[in-house]
């Protein structure tokens, strides 16, 4: 259970509503009836520390900070079924997704998400493709007369993702792999 | 009809016997295939989503630009691609200024894409009227005895606003694929449940999700033979779940996870053993059975 947030009107980020309806898709939140369709159709829901209507309840309040260190906006598996059935058209898995981008810039990045633009930026692909693994991916292929796999420029890739703003991230990890 | 082929990651370099079983199919169905060079990753869409949205957009876009470089719309046999590639043509195509900024990153390395690029999942082709023909005529080997369980997984069919493929509550496309071969699909209530693989923090999502939708499959009155599946994920997951489950439970889970394009290429007239069916956890041991007397 979530435990009680005693906070006082001083402190919420009023703003907070606005700095994630200003952004592309995501002016929906504002509609919000609190009616509880998302949560009831979530398939994460009983495994998350605050439901789909109380993460939106808790964006229009302006609990920002709670919000983005809260364990549900990662447990989320993005089915999209809140946003197929949301009666006021809020399209909830996608501010899910721009909470999730928020928390990303602040630092806060479960290390099941953070592996995967590491693996993108060495091997444009999400799944290994160099040195021996690669040996072994392409004489599978062969033996199922496969078409040779054709690699991406790795240096337009590397390029978007720095340009983009995930570039710290993809390279501060690379020496983990 | 011809279509720029994205393969995608997961596929092309761990499951690449479903690969083969497609390339088989649109052989046999004279569905033209155009090798993309220099494709990325689709990107992955929920990580990459989830860390930035806008390195996301601009690798899709990257992508759909070669193809657009082709004069071809996008065919991809994953339901991961399928989401990415596809939000990204629907999201851009209607934001100019969106695509412009894009454009600006994409410039600089040669590239640019104008927003006439569309997206199709082989599921979305093959279930039109005219492909339907096709296969009825084709089919040497119809699945007559068999009674099949089609799961369709969340990225294929939603959010509909985007995805625009099927029903988003009521999706049937699969099934009518399938009954075109002769096979039966069955009724059930977990149907359009998740399969979980999305949900990576807690593990115990997955198995839960895998376990209530296997159970309920191994319960029905008539026996399930496989569960169809046209998303890797998917695919994977309830084949190594399932099989976990089973020893932890003792539950007796034994229903194989097949991809459409391979039970498609056995209709078809593939060869048995031209299909890796045995490349699996659970083995389809009944189901070859089955389909060899």
């Amino acid at each position: 259970m979530t435990e009680m947030v005693k906070k006082n009107a001083n402190d919420l980020d009023k703003n907070f509503r606005y700095e994630i309806s200003e952004k592309i898709g995501a002016k929906s939140l504002l509609k919000c009836i609190q009616c509880g369709v998302c949560s009831s159709g979530c398939t994460v829901t009983e495994y998350v520390d605050m439901q789909p209507h109380r993460v939106v309840a808790s964006c229009l309040l302006g609990l920002k900070e709670e919000v983005l260190s809260s364990q549900a906006i990662w447990t989320c598996s993005l089915c999209h079924r809140c946003t197929e059935r949301c009666p006021k058209n809020v399209d909830y898995s996608f501010i899910l997704a721009l909470l999730r981008n928020m928390a990303v810039k602040e630092g806060k990045i479960p290390k099941e998400y953070s592996g995967t633009i590491v693996t993108i930026f060495n091997n444009g692909f999400v799944v290994p493709y160099t040195g021996g693994l690669k040996d072994n991916i392409d004489r599978r292929r062969n033996r199922l007369g496969l078409p040779q796999i054709f690699p991406p420029n790795l240096d337009e890739i590397r390029y978007i993702i720095e340009e983009t703003g995930l570039g710290e991230l993809a390279k501060k990890k690379e020496g983990d792999k | 009809m011809e279509y720029a082929f994205f393969l995608g990651c997961t596929i092309p370099l761990k499951l690449p016997h479903l690969e083969k079983a497609f390339r088989d199919v649109a052989s046999i169905l004279d569905l033209k295939l155009k090798e993309m060079v220099g494709v990325s990753c689709c990107p992955e869409p929920v990580s990459l989503q989830s860390l930035n949205i806008d390195t996301w957009m601009t690798l899709g876009a990257r992508n759909l630009a070669i193809a657009e470089k082709m004069g071809l719309d996008i065919l991809t046999i994953c339901s991961g691609c399928y989401e990415t590639l596809k939000t990204v043509s629907v999201l851009l195509e209607g934001d100019e200024k969106y695509l412009e900024r894009i454009n600006a990153i994409l410039e600089k390395i040669n590239y640019k894409y104008t927003g006439k690029t569309k997206v199709y999942h082989f599921v979305e082709i093959f279930s039109q009227p005219e492909w339907l023909d096709k296969l009825k005529k084709l089919t040497v080997k119809p699945l007559d005895d068999l009674n099949l369980a089609v799961h369709y997984g969340c990225h294929l069919i939603r959010p509909s606003k985007i995805m625009q493929f099927d029903h988003p509550e009521k999706p049937e496309k699969i099934d009518i694929i399938l009954k075109t071969l002769g096979a039966k699909t069955v009724d059930f209530a977990t149907k359009l449940e998740c399969c979980g693989f999305c949900a990576r923090l807690q593990e115990e999502i997955g198995e839960n999700l895998v376990e209530e939708k296997m159970t309920e499959l191994c319960n029905l009155e008539e026996e399930v033979d496989a569960l169809i599946a046209v998303c890797p994920a998917c695919t994977t997951q309830y084949d190594r779940k399932e099989k976990i489950i089973a020893r932890r439970t003792g539950k007796e889970l034994d229903i194989p996870v097949l991809y459409l394009s391979e039970i498609m290429a056995v209709a078809l007239g593939v060869e048995l053993e031209d299909l890796s069916l045995n490349q699996r956890s659970v083995k389809p041991n009944k189901l070859i059975e089955k389909l060899t007397t």
